[in-house]
């Protein structure tokens, strides 16, 4: 089971539904059901000694919430600075430990849906396939995976 | 005439009176000797009367004029020596010797000779003072000659320099004339560039109202330009907001659309609406985006406008400063063609007096050229005269050396004192020459001296190098046959100093004449003639 939640897309059709997000120069797609909320790019503390994909805890709802910068975690290089920074609260981790967490990403795209035959697997980790998507490709993430990191 | 002449030649009357007497009383006596009353006695007296009056006639008429007589045959023989010196002294006086005349008379009656000598003397000075006279008139001849010679051709030069002042102002009548007529155009040029001038001066001053009122405008622009300024940073700030809003908004799509998915099928239309708010989301944002390019195009428009009004405001400052150094200069060279307008007319009006004052110049000068050459001619006339005045005192003085007086000017009589000179030598002529040269360096209107022998042979001659420029005496040489020339043949014919006419001097070619004089030696035997020939160009020298 590789993708577990492309099987259940809403759209039935074999395809798959991510919020494609900007980051650094890559886009990505994170999928739709992994997605909690989209917010713009949240004040964080950054926590001392922390990794450096994480960039520190934000306050989401009320709570503390890590915020992991999405450019390094698919170590992405610098991009266009143009375009509103989001951070995309997302399920990280097992359904069952799944936690939310924060991905700083400089620009949230659009909706899109994937098709199944487009994607192609690369490698077990955070990215798990490649799409072209417009003619760009476009790297798939596996926010479970993220959780287990 | 005596009174004792007087009284002798009364005595024949007494004795005619005496004789009427007696004869008166014998007739008488005689008519009363007829008529009867005569008596004895009357014819005793009768006779004794006769008798008386025979001796009386011879007391009283006769001797007396018989001594009468004799005293008048020597007195007319004594008048008749006194006749033939007076006629030699007369002769001499004839021949012009006034030296030798008063000599002939010598032996006149003392009152007679004195007389004569005075009239010698009288008419001797009267020669000496036509002499002088003729020398002053040549004198005065020469420099009146010489004066208007000088004068005749500086009267030429004049009538030269006056024809070249008359070309002279000719040239600058026409040369002032032309200068009239250019600085007449100049006039009309500057006083047409001085309305050009004003016309330009009205053109900038027109110019600098425009430029003004640019100014304005653009400052106007300007201002408008900064409040367009000012609004578009309000536009951006809207746009800022709109953008915020659509991202906001995109954001608010895409969770919508993210609680959509998480709905299923339930959340399928809100999914769809959620789309659609993402599209206009991102449609306003693109919208944002396009205002926001048509905003900077706007703004760069406007801040190129201000830019440009920025500049247009500095240049059309710059153009009004300009603008009114050039409506300054056009009005100086306005002010500056009026100047030269009114100069040249000044100009144009000097120059044609002064073109009138040349062409009367012009007149006078001809004027004054007619008058020089009337002048020049009346000088030549005047000059002319003069050496006529010079040959009549030549003549004058030929004629009065015509006569022999005791003076240094006598020529005769100079050249009869060395004549006697000469003949103190008795005929030896080995050192006349000598003698010779002494008289030509004595005399300096002396030519030549020559002497010739009792033959008529050139014995001796000297040359005065001065009048010969240095040279000798040519073909006259010692030994010449001099016996048929005509002064040669005179002095031998009349024995007495002569005087040539004028002739060419073979030996200058100037004009000249000879005296000559016998030489005699101290007996009176011809011994020769000597002679010298005197220039006429320094008779006045004499």
């Amino acid at each position: 089971m590789l993708y577990p939640l492309l099987m259940t897309s809403a759209s039935g059709e074999g395809g798959i539904r991510c919020l494609l997000v900007r980051a650094g120069e890559y886009l990505c797609a994170l999928p739709l059901n992994q997605v909690r909320r989209v917010v713009a790019t949240l004040t964080t503390h950054p926590l001392p000694g922390a990794a450096p994909e994480l960039l520190g805890l934000a306050e989401f709802a009320g709570e503390a919430l890590p915020v992991l910068d999405l450019a390094c975690l698919v170590n992405a290089p610098a991009g266009a600075a143009s375009g509103q920074p989001v951070t995309v609260v997302v399920w990280a981790g097992p359904p069952a430990e799944r936690e939310l967490v924060g991905l700083a990403a400089d620009e949230a795209l659009a909706i899109v849906e994937l098709p199944l035959h487009a994607l192609t697997e690369t490698r077990l980790g955070l990215v798990s396939g490649e799409a072209l998507q417009a003619g760009r490709p476009v790297r798939v993430l596996n926010l479970e995976h993220l959780g287990a990191t | 005439m005596s009174e004792e002449h007087v009284r002798e030649r009364t005595s024949p009357a007494w004795g005619f009176a005496i004789l009427a007497v007696t004869v008166v009383v014998g007739f008488v006596t005689v008519l009363a000797a007829s008529a009867g009353t005569a008596r004895q006695w009357l014819a005793t007296a009768f006779l004794a009367a006769g008798a008386v009056a025979v001796l009386a006639y011879l007391a009283f008429a006769y001797l007396p004029e018989r001594r009468a007589r004799q005293r008048a045959e020597r007195v007319s023989q004594q008048v008749a020596g006194w006749e033939r010196e007076l006629v030699a002294g007369l002769v001499e006086l004839q021949a012009g010797d006034l030296v030798k005349a008063p000599e002939q008379v010598r032996h006149l009656p003392e009152r007679l000779a004195g007389a004569f000598s005075a009239a010698t003397r009288a008419l001797g000075g009267l020669i000496q003072q036509i002499q002088s006279s003729s020398t002053d008139v040549a004198a005065a001849g020469n420099a009146v000659h010489a004066t208007a010679s000088e004068l005749a051709s500086g009267s030429s030069e004049q009538a030269a320099a006056v024809v070249q002042i008359t070309a002279t102002m000719e040239e600058l009548a026409r040369t002032a004339a032309q200068i009239a007529g250019n600085a007449a155009s100049q006039a009309d040029l500057a006083a047409h560039a001085e309305q050009t001038g004003e016309t330009g001066v009205a053109a900038v001053e027109e110019a600098l109202g425009g430029l003004e009122e640019v100014q304005k405008r653009i400052s106007a622009i300007a201002a408008r330009a900064d409040t367009l300024g000012t609004r578009s940073k309000e536009i951006y700030r809207v746009l800022d907001l709109i953008t915020e809003i659509a991202q906001e908004t995109h954001i608010l799509s895409l969770n919508a659309a993210i609680e959509a998915a998480a709905a299923g099928e339930h959340g399928r239309r809100f999914g769809v609406v959620a789309d659609e708010v993402r599209r206009l989301a991102q449609r306003s944002q693109e919208s944002v985006d396009s205002v926001r390019n048509l905003l900077e195009e706007f703004s760069s428009s406007i801040r190129a406008t201000v830019v440009a009004t920025e500049e247009g405001g500095k240049e059309a400052s710059r153009g009004l400063e300009r603008a009114r150094a050039a409506a300054n200069a056009i009005d100086a060279l306005r002010s500056a063609l009026a100047d030269t307008a009114r100069t040249a007319k000044e100009t144009s009006l000097a120059t044609e007096q002064q073109r009138t004052a040349s062409d009367q110049v012009v007149l006078t000068a001809k004027e004054v050229s007619q008058v020089i050459q009337r002048m020049a001619e009346g000088l030549k006339h005047f000059s002319g005269t003069a050496e006529r005045l010079n040959q009549l005192a030549l003549s004058i003085q030929l004629l009065t050396q015509s006569f022999r007086i005791d003076a240094a000017r006598s020529l005769k009589h100079l050249c009869e004192h060395w004549a006697t000179e000469l003949g103190g030598r008795g005929g030896q002529w080995e050192m006349a020459e000598s003698q010779l040269a002494e008289l030509v360096a004595r005399h300096p209107f002396v030519e030549m001296a020559f002497l010739a022998d009792a033959h008529g042979v050139m014995a001796a001659f000297s040359v005065n190098r001065e009048w010969t420029g240095g040279r000798s005496a040519g073909s006259v040489t010692v030994g010449m046959n001099m016996h048929d020339r005509p002064w040669y043949q005179t002095v031998m014919r009349e024995g007495r100093p002569i005087l040539t006419p004028l002739y060419d001097s073979l030996l200058t070619g100037d004009r000249c004449f000879s005296v000559a004089a016998p030489i005699r030696d101290p007996s009176g035997a011809h011994l020769g003639v000597l002679g010298f020939d005197v220039n006429a160009r320094s008779w006045t020298k004499i």
